[in-house]
């Protein structure tokens, strides 16, 4: 403690004039007291709680391999099921018994280990898109009103606002209805559009296209 | 090399110990048909000719080829009276002469009971010799349904869930045309420039493309009709690892030039089958586990998913899990030009796959496709492949292999 107590001594000694640009300025008067100042204790997952030998485990934050099968993967009868839940128990009373490191705490890297169940102290990180369940409350009629409005005015009564108005999904609007030829005229809009790019443009967007087909392969 | 002999080597420094040998030979030839009997088996995979100093060779015998056969040693014309080069391949009786297949018979730390006759012969490609008695095609094809056989099974049984597309391109990782050729060549297998009697056995004797031609019409790909393009129809009509079409028969490259990888790949897999002949399966197993299934390949680099994510909910709704959720482990940068964002995938309290992108959606996807890969990538604790139980009396040790009801079609 004796360490941070200096850091912080040397943190609230730095009083500068206002006018004058900040500049580096060391309060220690040597290089050694300087260093020996600045030496931090290591962090706490490095440091033994006793003296006597004991087992670091410290991973760096890695993607888990996907050779580990996830215990939900795993057939009825598989043994590591066995082995996972005996983890999972021991590793509940010791949540008891001792609280949630705070490098553990959600929202780091290690607050769920790759190839263990998580702890059942730590909550489960937030949703990225909110979830929602399905509803299938329309009706027949309503369906065929969907298709009647969109066959009859397709510019006016666009995906987006049948969706909006019959409280369904975009893509469940075009599944009950297409229009082959408002289609083909937005895609030769956008091809057109496409044509008067610059090559610098047309390039950056194929080059995504490229990238964005390597996401499934999961390199 | 996989594995050198001590014993081999050790005796390679010691001196001789004549004393100890019978000085007659009828006698040391008895000595050792006692010490084993499988030294008494019939060595020639090839058709026996009666090799005591009468050999001749029918070959049509033009005048101008023996008046220049003159030049040549008395006591070689006689045991050859017809020139070498009038031969299409080496002769079988040449093959214990050869120090390049005494040193690839070391290198592949194959038995002496193996008969360098047979190694010759799994050299010689059919366009070289067109004589079905004396070139690899019959071996090459036992070969190649043994190789197919033991690559599947270790696949299947320790891999149950792969995908058919992955089974196929992994077993053409394994045992393919490209494999198959390099493994000839890191065996240190060399091709002759022209296939012919007087050339060392222990080349690989083939009919090279002139520098320029075309590939043969056989192996030329064909695209396929527009209704054989299932993988039902790679699975039953073509070869194993689910070409368009079927490769040709070996028997149907005779005296076409043919490239070095086909030359080479005909090499290995008749290799194979002629250890399957002389040896027995059970050498023929450690032969495959040593040289083909130690190779390392990273199965899970083979996927492509077109939709991970709609694939994943696919499967979680097939098999009764709750709807996958991704949700936001970690993120750093957010606003700034290289932001990161790691998302795992959950279905209900189990997390399924994480994944990491410079994007929501990217991260979302990535972490979609490693649980699919998680899914498919399971691996049984303990794995008896049906192979390793033939002519077992013993069935204790067999345990039934896991069958997946297949992949997910969305």
């Amino acid at each position: 403690m004796s360490a941070s107590k200096s850091v912080l001594r040397t943190c609230l000694n730095t009083r500068q004039p206002s006018l004058l640009p900040r500049v580096q300025c060391r309060h220690e008067s040597t290089a050694r007291r300087h260093r020996k100042l600045l030496a931090l204790p290591e962090a706490p997952s490095y440091t033994p709680s006793t003296s006597a030998p004991s087992l670091i485990f410290n991973p760096p934050s890695s993607a888990p391999s996907v050779y580990h099968t996830p215990l939900k993967f795993l057939p009825k009868d598989d043994k590591r099921r066995q082995m996972y839940s005996q983890a999972l128990s021991a590793s509940s009373t010791a949540a008891l018994r001792h609280k949630t490191s705070p490098v553990a705490a959600p929202g780091t890297p290690l607050s769920s280990a790759s190839h263990l169940p998580p702890r059942p102290s730590a909550a489960l990180p937030a949703p990225v898109r909110t979830p929602y369940n399905k509803k299938y409350h329309l009706t027949e009629a309503q369906i065929a009103e969907i298709r009647n409005l969109r066959l009859g005015d397709p510019d006016k009564w666009t995906r987006v606002k049948l969706a909006e108005k019959f409280g369904c999904s975009q893509f469940f609007v075009g599944m009950v209805v297409k229009v082959p030829e408002k289609a083909a005229r937005v895609e030769a809009e956008h091809q057109s559009m496409r044509e008067k790019w610059g090559k610098r443009r047309r390039e950056a967007r194929e080059e995504r296209e490229r990238r964005k087909v390597l996401w499934g392969r999961d390199l | 090399m996989k594995r050198i002999p001590l014993s081999r080597c050790a005796s390679q420094l010691q001196a001789a110990p004549s004393p100890r040998r019978p000085s007659c030979l009828y006698q040391a030839q008895r000595s050792i048909a006692a010490r084993s009997n499988r030294t008494q088996a019939r060595y020639q995979t090839t058709v026996s000719i009666p090799n005591d100093g009468e050999l001749e060779v029918e070959l049509p015998e033009e005048p101008s080829l023996v008046a220049g056969q003159t030049a040549k040693p008395r006591i070689r014309q006689t045991r050859w009276p017809t020139p070498l080069e009038k031969l299409p391949s080496p002769h079988p009786s040449s093959a214990e002469r050869s120090v390049k297949l005494h040193a690839l018979r070391s290198r592949l730390a194959l038995p002496k009971r193996f008969p360098l006759q047979t190694l010759a012969r799994t050299l010689v490609h059919p366009s070289a010799d067109p004589n079905a008695a004396f070139n690899n095609a019959s071996l090459s094809i036992l070969g190649r349904h043994l190789l197919g056989y033991y690559t599947t099974e270790w696949l299947m049984c320790n891999y149950p869930r792969l995908p058919m597309a992955v089974v196929f391109s992994a077993v053409d990782a394994y045992i393919g045309p490209k494999a198959l050729a390099t493994v000839a060549s890191e065996w240190g297998i060399e091709a002759a420039a022209e296939p012919g009697g007087e050339v060392d056995p222990g080349l690989l004797q083939f009919r090279r493309i002139q520098s320029g031609g075309d590939l043969p019409a056989s192996l030329r790909r064909q695209a396929p009709w527009s209704w054989n393009v299932t993988t039902t129809h790679k699975i039953m009509k073509t070869d194993e690892f689910g070409s368009d079409s079927a490769a040709p028969s070996p028997h149907a490259l005779s005296s076409t030039p043919v490239p070095m990888e086909e030359a080479a790949q005909s090499f290995v897999r008749a290799l194979v089958g002629a250890l399957h002949l002389q040896l027995g399966a059970p050498l023929v197993k450690r032969f495959f586990r040593d040289h083909f299934t130690s190779r390392h390949l990273d199965i899970s680099t083979l996927f492509d998913f077109r939709t991970p994510t709609r694939d994943l909910s696919k499967l979680c709704a097939r098999e009764g899990f709750e709807a996958p959720v991704a949700r936001l482990i970690s993120e750093t940068g957010r606003l700034s030009r290289h932001p990161v964002f790691v998302v795992g995938v959950y279905s209900g309290k189990d997390k399924l796959g994480e994944g990491a992108g410079s994007s929501l959606d990217e991260a979302r996807t990535r972490a979609a496709a490693a649980a699919l890969k998680a899914w498919y990538l399971y691996r049984p604790l303990e794995v008896t492949v049906p192979s390793s139980t033939e002519g077992e009396l013993d069935t204790s040790k067999w345990r039934p292999n896991m069958v997946d009801c297949g992949e997910v079609i969305v």
